[in-house]
């Protein structure tokens, strides 16, 4: 019977390795954290809704609390170095530590005077095997922004490659990411969210097996020492987790010495 | 009126140009700017110059200045500080004409009060921003006074002009749009690009700074010495003082006699170092001094307006104890998004919108600016000069302006006699934000 049970969850579930990534949920914008500021986020996403069996020995997503430590520090003013701690919480596994990543990134600067916000971010990192099979993979995440009045839009075209683990051979893989949002008020802004992994990108999964999610999303501008983003996601193909409620609290932390002159 | 019967007037008053020469002339024209061989700017200037010719006139005695317009756009000349009337004051919202491109016309006019002006565009820039102020329209106008007894003695002028140029407007990270710069200059030249000012030791100089940027409030020093301010916006101060630096909103000037007592080579300089190094600067060279120049990098931005103020009750404004009509006025922003520059309203409106009770030629008023935004505005008052009487919640008395530096959520108060019937201008001097609404006309009974 289990051996039917997993057969089948295999055929539906060929590319569920990939939805193991939802501990840092965000299409980034273009811009850096300034030099001499640390930005530390608090990425917090549970999933009420995901894979409910372990495959390949992955543990199941289905009600996993994850909980991601971001510190992204300032270089200058068109670079940045962020770095990841991941754990996730589960009934029968506790609080368990993930994996860390790093992410160097730079930008466009200011006095190129560029139309829109451009940057180019990479990410490195390892991850246990009981979380994703594949362990050591690596990004490169292109991102274009631009304001426009009250809209706001990104798009994340990121290209990933495994490492270690069985993607090896897959090559590289095509994960977009994009958003749009409205600042309804200065301090309330609404918009959606858009995460998808097409596979490889030379030869894309079937829409069936392709990760899609969509978030619906506010981020609310308090202040600007603080980020904060909430948002519910669905995920409709059956590679994605059908449902994830999300939250980012960001705080900046300007250790830099400022006299009035500066 | 709409602009465009504006212009038609001031077309009109091309056949009515004389044939006899005028006192001036200011010819608008296209113009490369060259702050640096390496930065350059197509800019609209005045003459041929920037900044443009220094106009000087006698106070009381009538000039005639022929203004001809080569540029694309139709354009105006305010006289800033002076009391004109609403036709020649130069802007359009109170009345003056517009100069459509290619006309030319003939203003005169009676040139009080005494003191350092300044002469300027009253355009429109938008998004433009290489139009209006943040070109090169901007020039030195010195009134000088019909009695001469009383003025502080000097042994010679110099005249500097702070400008910003190469804007774009960036998001700010309060939600709001703010214009950023490439450069900035004095006298149309950044740090070491310029003629040294040239003095000999034992001299006094009498400074005249003007702040001419579109937008920036700057603060200058010059290294090795200090300033004792004798008059702001070309008004004596009830009490000279001396500083180690000079703080100037837009708009804003301040007279100041320096000492000439250590020779060397010195830096006068933007104060705060992004400024510094964006170029904004110009050498002080004493005779036979030699060397590099050298700069003392302050670690404070210092000014008060409170410390040019009468010291006493005794020495404040007669005027001070007649009865004052208020007029509240109340500074915000309306959020138009994170990607767009804010809305600026006036008691809830912006210009045209902001209604005003009309002025009655004889009476005193008092503005009362509450100031509910995050920013710092250099209001002005056009044909009028004003009395300080509180500045963010300080009282004061004695200190007559033109310009003041209202500071961001506080309230500050002047007082002025309306005694110039007509309209009368009131505005930020930031040109982004009077093009984006912070203005209203005073009318007259």
């Amino acid at each position: 019977m289990w051996v039917y049970v997993m057969a089948t969850m295999l055929l539906l579930f060929p590319l569920s390795t990939r939805a193991q990534g939802n501990y840092e949920i965000q299409v980034y914008g273009a811009d850096t954290v300034e030099p001499k500021n640390l930005m530390v986020e608090l990425h917090s996403n549970f999933t009420p809704e995901g894979q409910k069996y372990v495959i390949d020995g992955v543990y199941p997503t289905n009600h996993q609390e994850h909980e991601t430590l971001e510190l992204t520090e300032g270089l200058n003013s068109w670079s940045e170095i962020g770095f990841y701690v991941f754990t996730s919480e589960q009934a029968g596994h506790g609080v368990q530590w993930v994996g860390d990543h790093i992410r160097p990134r730079v930008r466009v600067p200011d006095s190129w005077h560029w139309k829109v916000g451009v940057s180019l971010s990479t990410e490195v990192g390892y991850q246990r095997a009981v979380y994703s099979p594949d362990t050591w993979t690596w990004e490169i995440r292109p991102i274009v922004d631009k304001t426009i009045g009250r809209w706001y839009f990104a798009v994340n075209p990121a290209l990933e490659r495994t490492w270690h683990g069985p993607d090896v051979k897959q090559g590289i893989g095509f994960a977009p990411g994009a958003t749009f949002t409205y600042d309804v008020t200065k301090q309330v802004n609404l918009g959606l969210e858009y995460y998808a992994d097409y596979g490889r990108i030379t030869s894309p999964d079937t829409l069936h097996n392709q990760q899609q999610q969509i978030f619906a999303v506010t981020n609310l501008n308090v202040s600007p020492k603080w980020e904060i983003n909430i948002g519910v996601g669905v995920g409709p193909t059956a590679a994605t987790d059908h449902l994830i409620v999300k939250g980012i609290l960001g705080r900046r932390f300007d250790w830099g010495h400022h006299s009035a002159v500066d | 009126m709409t602009s465009a019967a504006m212009a038609f007037n001031g077309a009109r008053r091309v056949a009515q140009t004389p044939a006899l020469p005028a006192d001036f002339t200011l010819d608008i024209a296209p113009y490369v700017f060259e702050a640096s061989p390496r930065r350059r700017y197509q800019t609209i200037a005045y003459n041929g110059q920037v900044p443009g010719p220094l106009l000087r006139m006698k106070q009381g005695r009538e000039v005639s200045i022929d203004i001809h317009n080569h540029s694309a756009d139709a354009e105006i000349v305010h006289w800033h500080g002076l009391f004109l009337p609403t036709a020649t004051d130069g802007a359009m919202e109170e009345g003056s004409p517009m100069i459509v491109p290619g006309a030319s016309t003939r203003i005169t006019f009676t040139p009080d009060p005494a003191g350092f002006r300044w002469f300027h565009t009253h355009t429109f820039a938008g998004n433009d921003m290489r139009k209006a102020q943040y070109g090169g329209q901007h020039g030195f106008l010195m009134i000088d006074p019909a009695d001469t007894s009383g003025q502080p003695g000097y042994d010679r002028e110099v005249l500097l002009a702070l400008h910003d140029w190469g804007g774009r407007e960036m998001p700010s990270s309060d939600g709001s749009a703010m214009p950023d710069y490439e450069v900035s200059t004095i006298n149309g030249k950044m740090l070491g690009f310029g003629e040294p000012v040239r003095v000999k030791q034992g001299e006094r100089v009498m400074m005249h700074v003007l702040n001419s940027s579109p937008t920036e409030v700057h603060w200058v020093a010059l290294a090795g010495h200090t300033f004792q301010v004798v008059a702001l916006d070309g008004n004596a101060v009830p009490n000279p003082h001396t500083v180690p630096m000079l703080r100037l909103a837009p708009a804003e000037r301040v007279s100041a006699i320096v000492d000439m007592n250590a020779p060397g080579v010195w830096v006068l300089g933007e104060v705060r170092k992004h400024v510094y190094a964006m170029g904004m600067g110009l050498v002080v060279e004493y005779a036979n001094a030699t060397g590099s120049p050298k700069w003392t990098q302050p670690q404070d931005l210092v000014w008060d307006y409170m410390q040019f103020g009468a010291q006493s009750a005794e020495t404040a404004s007669a005027a001070g104890t007649s009865e004052v009509i208020e007029i509240p006025l109340t500074f915000d922003s309306k959020f138009e998004g994170h990607g767009n520059a804010e809305i600026w309203r006036i008691n809830g409106k912006s210009y045209p919108e902001v209604e005003s009770s009309p002025l009655e030629a004889g009476k005193r008023y008092r503005l009362v600016m509450k100031n509910l935004s995050a920013d710092d505005h250099p209001i002005h008052l056009h044909r009028h000069t004003f009395e300080v009487t509180n500045v963010g919640g300080k009282n004061m008395r004695g200190l007559r302006k033109d310009v003041l530096l209202i500071p961001a959520q506080k309230t500050s108060e002047v007082e002025f006699i309306a005694n110039h019937p007509g309209n009368t201008l009131f505005h930020c001097h930031q040109q982004d934000h009077m093009d984006r609404g912070f203005m209203m006309v005073f009318r007259y009974a």
